[in-house]
């Protein structure tokens, strides 16, 4: 007979998934999001106060996930890593009425359509081959009537563009 | 201009390689991306590859979930094998180790197979040395020692383990290698500290490495190819590094005397 779940297992089969949608959700991959998320559930191990309510436990683990996010994207600036111990986690919700995201895929989905709506019209073009409908390169450029090398460069300019559009309206 | 267009193209080619690795679900390497601008852009191109999916392919898989759920299961049946009830502290721990916080990241530390038994020696630690420290390392790596409850298992002979070399053994409450690293000789446990796989010595490249997610532990005990190394230029032909930092492997102690060499394993 299995046992009951421990406090960790509790807290992990509660938020789990939200965490790994979370984290996912900005990080774009597969492979990335289970270190990350495996990060986040190892850390609780070893400093999460289980005996906190649960609304404090649930700030806690999305703060957490949102430092070590910020620490993945800053081995890409290459900045130096912040590392978990140097951050107070908290157990304040990360903004004020901020709640754990369950919402996240559509309003990740929305951003991408409010994005590209925000492009020129063969940027928007080659970023939807290649991300909406996940063409190759070679694919997207024969879609396009264009070179294999000319495809890179413009899915570069495109994402170019992307992040200063993505920018302005993060501001 | 000729040039210009020379640069734009390379850059193209080689943040293509960043695409390609994201849209094909793969582990891009930040090793393809300029730092600055083309790193804003691998996190737009993230957001995008992550909005632009179906709802069912943003999920975890499933065995993902179950490896991490049976480490939250093995913290739960190791911390409560310490007999200690967690404390309810009104306030934040002062930073520092303190008791409870030393035993539960030698319990983390431990892995899977070593958890109840790691967690025993743990608990005689901090009898000894309540609020303190590790035990002070000899050999000068920076992986706790660890001591506690236990006893001395011969686990193999110096002369088969020449300099370079590793050996694998495994008491009742421990997985390890003991490496004998230029002469020092060391114990190491042989559980990945990241999700608990058991780690492969390989001898060409002198390190631990990992057979799930491709970490690798020098003989020290220290992951070897993390962000660090990543920074300073990648880690011995390693197309990427290991993109997270990982604890230290646990260390149990070690001494050799007439030529044998014995482990310090906790009591069960």
């Amino acid at each position: 007979m299995a046992q009951p779940p421990g406090p960790f297992e509790r807290v992990y089969d509660a938020h789990a998934v939200g965490i790994y949608r979370f984290i996912y959700a900005r990080v774009g991959n597969h492979p990335d999001a289970e270190d990350l998320t495996a990060r986040v559930f190892l850390r609780a191990v070893e400093q999460l106060d289980t005996g906190r309510p649960p609304a404090q436990i649930a700030a806690w683990l999305y703060r957490v996930a949102q430092n070590a996010i910020a620490d993945h994207w800053r081995a890409f600036y290459r900045l130096p890593l912040v590392g978990a111990d140097h951050v107070g986690p908290g157990w304040e919700p990360v903004a004020p009425g901020d709640r754990p995201p369950t919402d996240e895929p559509d309003r990740a989905a929305d951003r991408v359509r409010r994005l590209l709506g925000r492009l020129p019209p063969t940027y928007r073009r080659v970023l939807e081959l290649r991300f909406l409908e996940r063409r190759s390169v070679a694919e997207t450029a024969r879609a396009m009537g264009i070179s294999d090398g000319n495809a890179r460069v413009l899915q570069y300019r495109a994402l170019r563009r992307a992040a200063l559009v993505g920018e302005a309206n993060d501001a | 201009m000729p040039d210009d267009e020379r640069r734009l193209d390379e850059a193209a080619e080689r943040f293509g390689r960043y695409l390609d690795a994201l849209l094909g679900d793969g582990r891009p390497s930040p090793a393809a991306v300029d730092d600055g601008d083309e790193a804003e852009m691998a996190r737009t191109a993230a957001e995008l590859a992550a909005g632009s999916r179906d709802a069912a392919d943003s999920l975890p898989d499933p065995a993902f979930l179950d490896q991490l759920k049976a480490r939250m299961r093995h913290a739960d049946e190791a911390i409560g094998a310490l007999g200690t009830p967690p404390p309810v502290r009104e306030r934040p721990e002062p930073r520092g180790l303190g008791r409870w916080r030393l035993t539960r990241r030698q319990v983390l530390q431990a892995g899977l197979g070593a958890a109840a038994g790691l967690a025993a020696g743990a608990a005689g630690m901090g009898l000894t040395r309540p609020g303190g420290s590790p035990a002070p390392d000899p050999t000068g790596s920076g992986a706790p020692l660890v001591g506690g409850d236990g006893f001395w298992t011969e686990v193999a002979t110096l002369a088969d383990l020449p300099e370079g070399g590793a050996l694998r053994f495994s008491t009742a409450a421990f997985d390890g290698f003991v490496v004998n690293d230029g002469g020092t000789v060391r114990a190491l446990s042989a559980i990945c500290t990241h999700m608990g796989c058991t780690l492969r010595f390989r001898e060409e490249q002198g390190d631990l490495r990992c057979p799930c997610h491709g970490a690798s532990f020098d003989l020290t005990g220290r992951l070897a190819n993390g962000s660090r190394a990543w920074n300073d230029g990648g880690y011995l032909g390693d197309e990427r590094a290991y993109p997270i930092d990982l604890p230290d492997l646990a260390r149990p102690r070690v001494k050799v005397e007439d030529g044998r060499v014995w482990v310090w394993t906790a009591q069960v």
